[in-house]
C-alpha cells in the first residue's frame, strides 16, 4: 500500500487534460445518475478539494448510488461501511490484534483506510462510533493504541443520512458536521430523467457496469491543480465577509468557523476548475455558500419558530452581502461609511 | 385649581412663568411711552396678582377663587399706585379711589387723543397700562396655569402688542416683538417640559436613561421642526409676489430703497436723505406722485425739510404743528409783499401713489387751505410741511391752495441781515467746524455785502465752471468730511449740492436747509405732472428776513429732469452771459418774475431732457433685460451641469486608449500571447487594461443608472450581465455579445490573474447603451441626457456622506462639550 500523504500531490495538469480527466469522470457517474449534473459535478468538486460530502436526502433517490457511483468511477481504494447501531469505533478505525505466530499485537486498518470511504446511514450509528469519524476525516490519521497511521491522498468520506426518520437516529454532532465539506441534497429526478432512469436500471444495475476512468494518480494531480488557482484579494474578501455574516446574522444561533472559511474557499477552486477557469469568482462562492455552509450552522429558537431552514436563511444572506471592491467605494453605495469593507448591514450581536 | 397629582413647584413655577412672560409680552409699549416708568408699575402690578395665585394655589382654591384672588391683588395694587387719598392704610381702596379710578380712565381717552407717540408719563396713560398688562397678567395665569393651556395664553399677550400696532400705522419696531415672543415661548417650554417629566424617566433611542441635564432625545426632532418653520416662514413671502416688506426688503436692497416702508411712523426718524439716494439709484422707475395744478410752471413740489446740523450731516428734526383742518397761516400777511415779492394763490390736487409711503405730504410752497385730509394731518408752519404722526400717505387724494411767492434779485438783495440774535438765525446757522469750508465761504463771500449776494457767491460756486459734476455714482453723506470730499472731487448729484450749499451758506451766517420733494419731471401731462421716484429732488432754501424760505437749486440742471430755475437763481452753467453774472440787473421787468424765470426753464427741460437720454441713461436707466438674460442663462448653466459632468465623466472614461500597445522585451507570463516565446510580441499592459475595463464597466453602471434599470451591489459582473441580457437589452443579440463582453472584462479585470486581452469595449458600450434607449420610454431618455440620475445620485450620496459625518463630529462634540453642561450639576441635587 502506498503511502501517500497529504503533501504530495504530485504534479500539475494541463489545462486540456484537466478537462478531460474531469469531464470523463463526471460523464461516467451521469450513466448512472441521470439529469442530475450539478450535484454530480459539486459531488466531484469535494472530492478535488479535498473534503468530505454528507448527502442527505429522503430515501430512494440515489444518495448511495451516487456515493458508489462516483467510487467506482476512480481506481483507488473504496471501503464501504453500513453504520448501524451497533457498530464499534474499532469497526471504523481498525484494531489491534494479537497474532499468535508472531505472539505481537497487530494491527489490522478498519474501513477508513482506503481512498474513498462509504459511510452509508451515518446517523443510525451511535455517536460513540460516529465519533470515530472525528480525527480521520479532519487530520487525516487515525490513532489507535498511541500509534498514529496516516491515511492515504486522496481521502474522501461520503456519507448518506436520511433527514426525515429520526426514530432510532443519533443526529450527528456539530464537529461531526463541521468536518463534512459540504452537504448536498440528490432532489427527486426530473420527468425525463426518471423516464430514462427506468429504462436504464430495468434490466440491470448499470453500477455494476461502470469502469473505472480514473485513477487515484490522477486525482492527485488534479488535486494539486485545484490548489494553484487564483484566488483574487477581493474574492477572499467576499468568503470572509461570507462567513462573518452568518456570524451577525440575527437568525443564527451559531455561525460558520473559519475552517468553513477555508473549505468554502477551496471548494470554489474546484468548481473553478471544474469550469476551465484558474481563477475564483464571487459566483463560485455564492453557488457554494448553501451547500458548503447551511450544514453548519444552528438558528435561533425564533427561525426554527418561524420554519426558516438553514438553506434559507445562507440563501438571503447571500442575496443580501454586497460585493467588496477593491478599488474605490461603489459610488451606489449609499449606506454611512462605517468601518468599511462591505461588511453586513447587521448590529453585531453580544454572545 | 391645581390638576391632581401635578407637583405644586412645577405649579409654581409656572405661574411666575406667565407672570415674567406677561412682562416680556409688554416690551412692545416701549415704543409708545418716552420712559420707562410704566414697566416698574407694570412689575409691581404684575407681581403682586402672581403673588396673590401662588398664595391661593398654596391654599388650594378653586380656580374662581383664584381669579377673585387675584383680581383683589390687582386692585390693591392699583390703588397703592394711583392713589386717590382717601385709602385706607395707604392701599385698602374705599369708594372715592373708584371713583378715582372712572377719573383716570376718562382722561385717558383725552389723553390718548391729544399726544402722539412718544408720550410721556401721564396718570392717565400709566393707570391704562398698568391696569392691562395686570388684566393680562390675571387671563394668562388662569389659561396657562388654571386651565393648563398656555398656547391659549398668546391670544391676550397679542393684545398688548396690538396697542402700538394700532397707534403706529405704518409699522411697529420688531424687536419689542421678538421680545414678547420669546417670552410665550418661555411659557410653552416650561409647559411641555413639565409635561414630558410627567410622563415619567426619559430614554435615549437605545434604552439608556436621560440625565436632567441632557436635553431630551425628543428634542432633536423639535429643533428641526423649528428650523423647518422658520424656514418655511422666510422663504414662503419671497416666493409669493407681493408679500415682500419690512425687514427682508430692508435687507436686500439696503439703504431705504421702499418708499418709507419699514420706517417708524415718525415723521422725524425718517432719513430723507438715504431714502433718496436709495430712490435714485434704483433701477426700476415707478409712479409716485400723480400732481395737477392751476400754476402755468410750478416750481418743485415740496414734501420735507432737514433742517438740524450735526456733525454727522443734515437731519430732519420732529416737525410740529396744527392740524391742517384749522387755518393755515397765510404768508400774504408777511411784510415785504410788493416790491418786487409776488405771491399768487393757485390750487393743486395731489394723488400720492402706492410706492410713496411715508408719514409726509407733498406740496406746492405754502399751503393755505387743503381739502380730502382728516385732523390727523398737521402742518408745520416753520418747516412748511404736512405731516402726520398715525397716517401716511400712500394711496393719498388730497387738493389744497397755496401761494406761491417769486422775488427779484433786487428785491432779496434789499432784504436786510437777519439780527444775530432772531430765533431762526440762532437755530438755523449753527454749523459744526470743518476749516476747508470756513475758508472756501470766507473766500466766496469776501467784499459782498447782502445776503443775497453772498448766497448767489456761494451758488455760483458749484458751477461748471469751476468743475462741478453730476455723478449718481458717489457716496450720499453730509457729514463735514463728506462735504470737504464733495468740496474736492466736484462730483455729486442733488442731496451734495443741497446740503453743501446749504452748509455754505450757514457757514456765512444766513439760515439755510435743504428741502425734498421732486422735480417737475418729464411725464408732463395736458394740466399736470406724472411724477417718478427719478424725479425725487433735494435743493437748498435760504432765509431771507421779510421773504421767507427761497429755493437755490446748485444741482446742475442737466443731471436733473425737469430741472427748473428761476430770476433770483439762474441757471450757472446755461450759456447766457447775462444769467450768470451775478450782479448785473436780473431781467429787464422784475414784475414779470415769473414768467421770465421759467421761460429759460423750458428750454432747461429740453436740454435736460436731451442729455438725461443722452448722457445720463447708462447709469440712471440700465436697461433690465440683460439682467434676465444673464440670470436666465446661468439658470441654464446651472441646469447643464449635470449632463455637462456626465459627458466629461464619459469622455474621461473612454478617453483611454483602450488598446494600450507596448512592445515587450520581457515574456512577463501575462495573458496567453506571452506563451509563444516570439522574440517582440506585443502584449497589454494589464495594469491598463484593468483600468480600462473597470472604466468600461463603471460607464455601463452609470448607464444603467441613467436608464433606471437596476443596480444590484450584490450582484457579481457575470450575474449582471446575465440579467442585463434576460430583461434590459432583449433579443438584441450583438448587443447581448456586448453586454457579456463588459461583464467578462471586468469580471477578468477584478479576479483573474490576467485581464482580458484586446477586447473592443467602447463598441460594446455604445452597443448596449444604444440597446437600452430603444427599449426605455422618451422621458427616461431625456432625463438620461438632460438631468443624468447617475451623475445626481452620486451628488446626493456624496452630500449625504458629509453630512452624515459632520452630524457624527458634530454629535462627538455635543457629548464632549456635555461633560462640561453645568446642568449636570441639577443631575445630584434632583434625584429620580
Amino acid at each position: 500500500m502506498t503511502q501517500q500523504t497529504w503533501d504530495e500531490v504530485g504534479g500539475l495538469l494541463p489545462h486540456d487534460e484537466f478537462r478531460a480527466a474531469s469531464e470523463a469522470i463526471v460523464a461516467n457517474i451521469e450513466q448512472v445518475i441521470e439529469g442530475k449534473t450539478a450535484t454530480v459535478r459539486l459531488a466531484l468538486a469535494v472530492l478535488l478539494a479535498e473534503g468530505h460530502l454528507l448527502i442527505e436526502d429522503v430515501p430512494g433517490v440515489g444518495k448511495t448510488k451516487l456515493a458508489k457511483a462516483l467510487a467506482r468511477s476512480i481506481d483507488c481504494s473504496v471501503r464501504r461501511i453500513q453504520f448501524t447501531p451497533d457498530l464499534l469505533p474499532s469497526d471504523v478505525t481498525g484494531v489491534s490484534v494479537y497474532n499468535q505466530e508472531t505472539h505481537d499485537f497487530e494491527f489490522r486498518p478498519g474501513a477508513v483506510f482506503a481512498n474513498l470511504v462509504v459511510g452509508d446511514e451515518i446517523n443510525r450509528a451511535s455517536p460513540k462510533t460516529q465519533s470515530a469519524l472525528l480525527e480521520c476525516m479532519e487530520e487525516r490519521q487515525v490513532t489507535v493504541d498511541g500509534v498514529t497511521y496516516q491515511l492515504q491522498t486522496p481521502f474522501m468520506v461520503i456519507a448518506t443520512q436520511n433527514p426525515i426518520e429520526m426514530e432510532g437516529t443519533y443526529p450527528l454532532p456539530e464537529a461531526q458536521r463541521d468536518r463534512f465539506t459540504a452537504r448536498i441534497a440528490m432532489g427527486y429526478p426530473g420527468p425525463e430523467a426518471e423516464l430514462a432512469m427506468l429504462d436504464g436500471h430495468g434490466a440491470a444495475d448499470p453500477l455494476q457496469e461502470l469502469r473505472a476512468v480514473s485513477d487515484a494518480d490522477t486525482v492527485r494531480r488534479l488535486i494539486a491543480t485545484v490548489r494553484e488557482v487564483h484566488v483574487a484579494d477581493a474574492v477572499k474578501q467576499y468568503a470572509v465577509d461570507l462567513v462573518t455574516a452568518t456570524r451577525e446574522a440575527p437568525d443564527l444561533r451559531l455561525g460558520a468557523s473559519p475552517r468553513a472559511t477555508l473549505q468554502l474557499l477551496r471548494t470554489a477552486r474546484a468548481v473553478a476548475a471544474l469550469e476551465g477557469r484558474d481563477y475564483v469568482l464571487p459566483d463560485d462562492l455564492q453557488a457554494l455558500a448553501v451547500p458548503v455552509l447551511a450544514h453548519r450552522i444552528i438558528p435561533t429558537a425564533d427561525a426554527q419558530l418561524a420554519r426558516r431552514t438553514t438553506d434559507a436563511i445562507v440563501a438571503e444572506l447571500v442575496h443580501r452581502l454586497p460585493l467588496p471592491h477593491d478599488r474605490q467605494r461603489s459610488p451606489y453605495d449609499n449606506r454611512p461609511a462605517a468601518d468599511g469593507n462591505g461588511r453586513a448591514p447587521y448590529e453585531p450581536r453580544r454572545r | 385649581m391645581t390638576p391632581k397629582g401635578s407637583p405644586v413647584t412645577a405649579t409654581r413655577n409656572l405661574g411666575f412663568v406667565a407672570a415674567a412672560a406677561t412682562l416680556l409680552a409688554a416690551a412692545p409699549l416701549s415704543a409708545i411711552f418716552e420712559r420707562w416708568t410704566w414697566l416698574i408699575q407694570a412689575a409691581i402690578a404684575v407681581t403682586v396678582v402672581a403673588g396673590v395665585a401662588a398664595l391661593t394655589r398654596l391654599v388650594r382654591a378653586p380656580l374662581w377663587g383664584q381669579v377673585l384672588g387675584m383680581l383683589g391683588g390687582l386692585t390693591l395694587a392699583l390703588a397703592w399706585l394711583f392713589p386717590a387719598g382717601t385709602e385706607l392704610v395707604a392701599f385698602l381702596p374705599t369708594p372715592g379711589t373708584f371713583a378715582h379710578f372712572g377719573e383716570l380712565l376718562s382722561a385717558s381717552v383725552v389723553d390718548m387723543r391729544s399726544y402722539g407717540v412718544k408720550v410721556p408719563d401721564t396718570d392717565p396713560l400709566l393707570f391704562v397700562s398698568v391696569l392691562g398688562i395686570g388684566g393680562v397678567a390675571v387671563v394668562v395665569d388662569v389659561l396657562a396655569v388654571g386651565l393648563r393651556r398656555p398656547a391659549l395664553a398668546g391670544l391676550p399677550m397679542l393684545a398688548i402688542y396690538s396697542v402700538p400696532v394700532a397707534v403706529y400705522v405704518d409699522s411697529v419696531p420688531a424687536v419689542p416683538f421678538v421680545v414678547g415672543a420669546a417670552g410665550y415661548l418661555w411659557l410653552l417650554v416650561t409647559d411641555n417640559v413639565d409635561r414630558v417629566r410627567r410622563f415619567g424617566r426619559r430614554f435615549t433611542g437605545d434604552g439608556r436613561d436621560v440625565d436632567v441635564w441632557e436635553s431630551s432625545p425628543l428634542a432633536a426632532a423639535g429643533r428641526r421642526l423649528a428650523v423647518v418653520g422658520v424656514v418655511l416662514a422666510v422663504a414662503l413671502p419671497l416666493a409669493v409676489p407681493g408679500m415682500t416688506g419690512g425687514l427682508l426688503n430692508a435687507v436686500g436692497a439696503g439703504t431705504g430703497t421702499g418708499s418709507g416702508n419699514g420706517q417708524g411712523g415718525n415723521p422725524g426718524r425718517i432719513d430723507l436723505f438715504a431714502s433718496l439716494s436709495g430712490q435714485l439709484n434704483q433701477s426700476e422707475v415707478y409712479e409716485m406722485v400723480t400732481v395737477t395744478t392751476t400754476e402755468p410752471n410750478p416750481f418743485y413740489l415740496r414734501y420735507g425739510v432737514a433742517d438740524e446740523l450735526r456733525p454727522d450731516g443734515f437731519r430732519v428734526r420732529n416737525p410740529t404743528g396744527r392740524p391742517v383742518t384749522r387755518d393755515l397761516p397765510d404768508p400774504t400777511q408777511r411784510s415785504g409783499t410788493g416790491n418786487g415779492v409776488e405771491r399768487a394763490q393757485y390750487r393743486a390736487t395731489v394723488e400720492v401713489s402706492k410706492n410713496l409711503n411715508m408719514p409726509l405730504l407733498p406740496a406746492y410752497a405754502e399751503p393755505v387751505r387743503t381739502e380730502e385730509l382728516s385732523g390727523n394731518w398737521l402742518y408745520d408752519p416753520n418747516q412748511q410741511v404736512l405731516f402726520s404722526n398715525r397716517e401716511n400717505s400712500r394711496g393719498k387724494r388730497y387738493s389744497f391752495d397755496y401761494v406761491r411767492s417769486t422775488y427779484t434779485p433786487t428785491a432779496l438783495r434789499r432784504a436786510p441781515s437777519l439780527p444775530s440774535d432772531h430765533p431762526i438765525r440762532l437755530q438755523q446757522t449753527a454749523t459744526p467746524p470743518v476749516e476747508q469750508v470756513d475758508t472756501l465761504v470766507a473766500d466766496l463771500v469776501r467784499g459782498r455785502s447782502t445776503d443775497y449776494d453772498k448766497v448767489r457767491a456761494i451758488y455760483d460756486h458749484f458751477s461748471a465752471d469751476n468743475g462741478f459734476t453730476y455723478s449718481l455714482t458717489t457716496k450720499g453723506g453730509t457729514s463735514g468730511q463728506d462735504i470737504v470730499d464733495f468740496l474736492n472731487n466736484k462730483a455729486g448729484f442733488c442731496q451734495q449740492y443741497a446740503a453743501a450749499m446749504a452748509w455754505l451758506v450757514r457757514s456765512a451766517g444766513i439760515p439755510a436747509r435743504v428741502a425734498f420733494g421732486f422735480t417737475n419731471g418729464t411725464g408732463r401731462t395736458d394740466d399736470g405732472y406724472v411724477l417718478t421716484n427719478r424725479n425725487l429732488h433735494a435743493w437748498t432754501e435760504v432765509y431771507f428776513d421779510g421773504m421767507g424760505w427761497v429755493p437755490f437749486d446748485a444741482t446742475p440742471a442737466y443731471g436733473v429732469q425737469g430741472s427748473t430755475r428761476s430770476a433770483w437763481a439762474p441757471d450757472t452753467d446755461a450759456p447766457e452771459p447775462a444769467a450768470t453774472e451775478p450782479g448785473a440787473p436780473a431781467a429787464p421787468d422784475d414784475s414779470e418774475a415769473a414768467p421770465e424765470a421759467t421761460d429759460p426753464d423750458a428750454a432747461d427741460q429740453d436740454t435736460d431732457a436731451g442729455l438725461a437720454v443722452g448722457a445720463n441713461d447708462p447709469t440712471r436707466q440700465a436697461p433690465v433685460w440683460p439682467w434676465w438674460a444673464a440670470g436666465a442663462l446661468a439658470l441654464l448653466a446651472l441646469l447643464a451641469v449635470p449632463a455637462l459632468r456626465r459627458m466629461a465623466l464619459r469622455r474621461r472614461r473612454v478617453a483611454r486608449p483602450t488598446v494600450a500597445l507596448a512592445p515587450a522585451t520581457v515574456d512577463a507570463g501575462v495573458g496567453p500571447a506571452g506563451e509563444a516565446g516570439r522574440p517582440v510580441t506585443v502584449v497589454l499592459d494589464p495594469d491598463r487594461a484593468r483600468a480600462d475595463a473597470h472604466a468600461a464597466w463603471d460607464e455601463l453602471l452609470d448607464t444603467l443608472v441613467d436608464y433606471r434599470v437596476r443596480v444590484d451591489r450584490t450582484e457579481t459582473p457575470r450575474a449582471t450581465a446575465e440579467r442585463l441580457v434576460t430583461e434590459a437589452v432583449g433579443e438584441d443579440a450583438s448587443a447581448a455579445t456586448a453586454v457579456r463582453l463588459l461583464g467578462r472584462a471586468e469580471e477578468l479585470a477584478r479576479y483573474a490573474r490576467a485581464p482580458l486581452a484586446g477586447g473592443e469595449l467602447h463598441p460594446a458600450l455604445r452597443a448596449v447603451r444604444g440597446a437600452l434607449a430603444t427599449r426605455t420610454d422618451r422621458r427616461t431618455r431625456l432625463l438620461a441626457a438632460v438631468l443624468p440620475p447617475s451623475v445626481l445620485l452620486r451628488w446626493r450620496t456624496a452630500l449625504g456622506n458629509t453630512s452624515s459625518r459632520l452630524v457624527a463630529r458634530t454629535g462627538d462634540a455635543r457629548y464632549r462639550l456635555l461633560r462640561w453642561s453645568p446642568r449636570r450639576l441639577l443631575a445630584t441635587r434632583t434625584g429620580r
